[in-house]
């Protein structure tokens, strides 16, 4: 019991010796309401006014950038193409009017991959209805993936190259009924220069194949690329939704200004999402397709092949692990609402890639299964760790957004 | 035993590891005192003549205080990872007068349950100004709080208001939500902002040329056409082309900024009780769970400077209560009063079963009207409602806090909580009825839980000869039934030293109690009644309510009441959320 120590019996024996004089300094009051009103007396000469701590004063920047406005520096972990490891960047933005802005961006990878641009962003034209992003910028990667063509490649398979790629483009949305309905039309022009890889433990693409065997082997393209978008966007937001969906339509032709490489392509995407028992559980559903079309007398390059696997569709395979000219992507997420900020899934993906749309069916497909968790607020998903297992191992995704 | 009030000088540390620190301080304290109750003369008496006060004094000049708000970013995580973990004090309520009561004050006025409040006078509620007049309206700037779209602006008359809009999915809701509820937390006694059900026709609206308005890049350029219609597209609309809205006007004095739901405010010389241990605002807890009053953050509250009577002092609002009955932030908030935001136990079993332990907000049925949004009463549980966020003055709330409280909210009756609910002006009667109907089920859960959880005897008193007469709030609100028996501990009391005597037990079938024959009759004497009840259904009832009486001309004077002593956690109140 005497355990609250020294401070404490010296407070006692302060009080002990205190009474008189107390008793000297505040005359007695007569009344409930002269002693309160003594009380608030002997407040007065401590007055002072609030002082914010040191929390309140970083929530305070914090805020002031989230809400007001006044961002510059930022974090960027953006990669300059998906396999490149772990990401660090930063990026810097300045707005040149109250809505448009300027943002200054970069980023390097683990594996040396470096990405540089400049975007321009104007998110309120045509009374709110459209937005322009205007870009630019350039990016190298030193080791992409790649295992052959077609579904049936094997791991030990794997060579690897790089890239060099300056590229410039807009691209315009308009929601012409501010919901529903989005249309996206775009040009960009880009010059691929593919290269040897640069480092890493997988013999580079050329010491395997020929450009007979590879077409765009050591190409150099560059492309004039337009693109369009018909899309039904019913989603809360496309960087985080427990419920609605997307279904679209794009549309690419890459023109090669050598006719060399010239191809068309067409994405057909559907997400789904099923919210259950209040959207404590949403079911996820995904299915995009990509088709390609050679241009006559052109082919296209290996590296602009649709392309399975990596943290966003097959999670439990390689960046990269699986190209040919058409591709189809099912995805499965079983979502659970852990609280406001948080969530779980399981997940299953499956896929395949063939040479002729007829080889798009559901045979031989590839699978992974795996387990992942969501930090997200109510428009956006800022981080997500899944861990994926397919035949080929077991595989880790940090990524800051949205898998769909 | 000598209470020592909220309005007397002892004032606990607010912050808890302070209260940790001071804990073996304060039994020192409890010793010193003992060894020093003979020198009455540095003692206050437990009673004073003007006890029990009615009004608490505000005797000094308050028009020093500065605005100051505290970012809502900080408060919410604050509330959600620290304030979750809080350890409630049991401290008693340091505000109530000596016989248990809240005193009018710059906080709380006394009304439904200190006096009768009739089915005109709660329609009017906080009112006593003119309306606006909609004929014409001057935008001046964007609406700074609230979720709910809306701008600043003057009517035709020039006065300043807050107009908020109905969002689509709601028509007619959030208005009428916040025309409910400023009638009803006015009738709790809180002060509350005029608010108004009016209309806005864009085309009788012009654009202050100055106004303006914060962009993202953080500039603030000419308020524009296009940012009206950026707001009016997001709203319900009229058929006719208007929007219904809620007009708030714009308050008295200088604005200060929110108040806090913890600590005292260092720049108000009048303000020295800890706002936790201010009675109305553990309340809240109570009041927030009837009306479902989610968004209980400092935020929605606002203190302001106003001179009176020639004296300047702090006053305090609840500025918004628009996040009540089935008002949410979105359509889909389902969580919204099961849980906080993050909830530490919620988290962990959802996280652990992969969501198959099924919390209660994702089965309960509501009956919804699109005006009304999810409120039901069926499976409603005040002591298991939550709001966004806890405040350090929920986390506190003691059961007599609470049973304070919920007298307060069973003075409603259904003809009262009916008119409440007309003035929100529903279109759709069925609505209206559902809405009252809610509240009156929810109203008689809270009835039920909280006057049978402690001792319900209340209004206790003396007559002439000494005799006990008393009632059974339980009883009384058909919450409870059976057979009592009351028993009474009658005892000398010594003013001076806080010492009594013991007299002698009495005790009764009936709410009247005899006295003893040795009961000082003495001009200025006291006595110290105890009395407890004994039923079968209640053993929470033998926990003694202390009474004290003075002896005035011909007749005794309840001057002391307390129904659970200091330090006594809650018990009826299920235990707070940890994360």
């Amino acid at each position: 019991m005497w355990s609250f120590g020294l401070p404490a019996l010296l407070l006692a024996a302060a009080l002990i010796a205190t009474p008189r004089t107390v008793a000297a300094q505040d005359a007695q009051p007569g009344t409930r309401a002269a002693a309160i009103e003594q009380d608030q007396a002997a407040k007065v000469p401590s007055l002072k006014p609030y002082q914010a701590n040191a929390g309140e004063r970083w929530a305070q920047k914090a805020q002031d950038i989230l809400v007001g406005g006044g961002v510059s520096w930022h974090p960027f972990f953006e990669s300059a193409y998906s396999g490149g490891g772990f990401t660090l960047g930063a990026g810097y933005m300045h707005y040149v009017g109250p809505y448009n802005s300027l943002d200054m961006r970069g980023s390097y990878t683990f594996r040396g991959y470096k990405r540089a641009e400049v975007e321009f962003m104007a998110p309120r034209l045509f009374k709110r209805r459209g937005s322009l992003s205007v870009l630019g910028g350039w990016r190298e990667a030193t080791e992409v993936g790649f295992y052959g063509l077609g579904t049936g490649t094997v791991k030990e398979d794997q060579t690897s190259y790089g890239f060099e790629r300056p590229y410039a483009s807009a691209l315009l949305t308009v929601r012409p009924t501010r919901r529903f309905l989005m249309l996206r039309g775009g040009l960009e022009w880009t010059r691929w220069a593919q290269e040897p890889a640069d480092g890493g433990q997988f013999p580079s693409v050329e010491t395997v194949y020929t450009p007979a065997t590879l077409p765009g082997l050591n190409a150099t393209v560059s492309y004039l690329h337009t693109q369009g978008t018909v899309g039904f966007e019913y989603r809360t937001s496309p960087g985080y939704s427990r419920r609605g969906g997307f279904a679209g339509i794009t549309g690419h032709d890459f023109t090669d200004q050598d006719g060399d490489f010239g191809f068309r392509q067409v994405d057909y995407e559907v997400i789904q999402h099923i919210p259950i028992l209040r959207e404590a559980w949403v079911v996820s559903l995904r299915a995009l397709v990509s088709t390609t079309f050679e241009k006559d007398g052109q082919e296209i390059p290996f590296f602009m092949h649709p392309s399975l696997g990596g943290g966003s569709n097959l999670r439990g395979f390689s960046s990269w692990r699986f190209r040919d000219r058409h591709s189809m992507l099912l995805q499965g997420e079983w979502r659970i609402m852990v609280n406001r900020f948080f969530d779980t899934a399981v997940f299953y993906d499956t896929g395949k890639v063939g040479d002729h749309v007829s080889d798009l069916d559901l045979t031989e497909m590839k699978h992974d299964v795996g387990f992942g968790v969501r930090f997200h607020s109510p428009f956006a998903t800022p981080l997500r760790v899944d861990i994926a297992k397919s035949r080929e191992g077991l595989h880790f995704v940090f990524s800051s957004s949205a898998v769909f | 035993m000598n209470t020592r009030h909220l309005l007397s000088r002892a004032r606990r540390a607010t912050d808890p590891a302070q209260a940790a620190r001071r804990r073996g301080a304060g039994l020192v304290v409890v010793l010193a005192t003992a060894l020093l109750a003979g020198t009455a003369s540095t003692q206050r008496p437990q009673f004073y003549p003007d006890d029990p006060i009615s009004r608490e004094p505000e005797s000094q000049d308050a028009s020093k205080a500065q605005s100051y708000q505290r970012p809502d970013m900080y408060e919410m995580l604050y509330n959600l990872f620290v304030t979750s973990e809080y350890k409630p004090s049991g401290t008693r309520a340091r505000n109530v007068n000596t016989v248990d009561e809240v005193p009018d004050s710059s906080w709380f006025t006394n009304r439904i349950g200190a006096v009768a409040v009739t089915p005109d006078q709660i329609t009017r509620g906080p009112i006593v100004g003119q309306p606006p007049d909609p004929s014409k309206w001057v935008l001046i700037r964007e609406k700074t709080s609230g979720v709910h779209p809306g701008f600043t602006a003057r009517d035709a008359k020039g006065e300043t208001f807050f107009l908020e809009f109905d969002p689509p999915y709601y028509p007619q809701g959030a208005t009428a939500a916040v025309a409910i509820a400023t009638k009803i937390f006015w009738a709790l006694g809180y002060n509350q902002v005029e608010s108004y059900l009016t209309t806005f026709d864009p085309k009788l609206a012009t654009i202050e040329p100055t106004a303006t308005l914060r962009r993202p890049s953080g500039a603030r350029t000419p308020f524009s056409q296009d940012d009206v219609n950026a707001i009016l597209e997001g709203v319900a609309k009229n058929p006719d082309g208007t929007y219904r809205v809620i007009a708030g006007r714009l308050l008295p004095g200088k604005v200060l900024g929110e108040f806090r739901y913890e600590g005292t405010r260092p720049d108000d010389p009048n303000d020295l009780v800890p706002h936790e241990h201010r009675r109305e605002l553990r309340g809240l807890r109570v009041f927030g769970a009837w009306t479902n009053l989610t968004d209980l953050k400092a935020a929605n509250t606002i203190d302001t400077v106003i001179t009176e009577n020639g004296r300047t002092r702090v006053k305090h609002y609840l500025q918004d209560v628009g996040s009540t009955f089935g008002m949410c932030n979105e359509l889909h908030e389902w969580d919204l009063s099961w849980e906080h935001f993050i909830q530490g136990d919620t988290t962990r079993k959802r996280l652990l079963s992969f969501g198959f332990a099924l919390s209660p907000w994702q089965t309960v049925p509501y009956e919804e009207y699109p005006s009304v949004g999810k409120f039901e009463g069926d499976v409603f549980d005040p002591r298991k409602w939550r709001p966004q966020t806890p405040t350090i003055a929920y986390m506190e709330l003691r059961d007599d806090d609470a049973f304070w409280a919920a007298r307060r909210v069973a003075a409603f009756s259904d003809e009262l909580i009916r008119a409440a609910v007309h003035t929100g002006q529903f279109s759709d009667p069925v609505a209206e009825k559902h809405l009252a109907d809610v509240l009156i089920k929810r109203r008689d859960k809270i009835k039920s839980i909280y006057l049978t959880a402690i001792n319900p005897i209340v209004d206790p008193r003396l007559d002439a000869k000494g005799r006990l007469t008393f009632a059974n709030a339980a009883f009384d609100a058909g919450v409870a039934s059976g057979t009592a028996t009351y028993r009474a501990s009658w005892s000398r009391f010594d003013n001076a030293t806080g010492m009594t005597q013991p007299i002698a037990e009495t005790q009764s079938q009936t709410t009247t109690i005899e006295p003893p024959a040795a009961l000082p009759t003495g001009a200025g004497s006291f006595v110290a009644v105890d009395i407890l009840v004994d039923h079968a259904a209640h053993a929470a009832w033998r926990l003694p309510l202390r009474t004290h009486f003075r002896r005035e001309g011909d007749g005794w004077k309840l001057v002391g009441l307390e129904r659970v002593p200091d330090g006594r956690p809650a018990g009826a109140n299920e235990k707070t959320s940890k994360r």
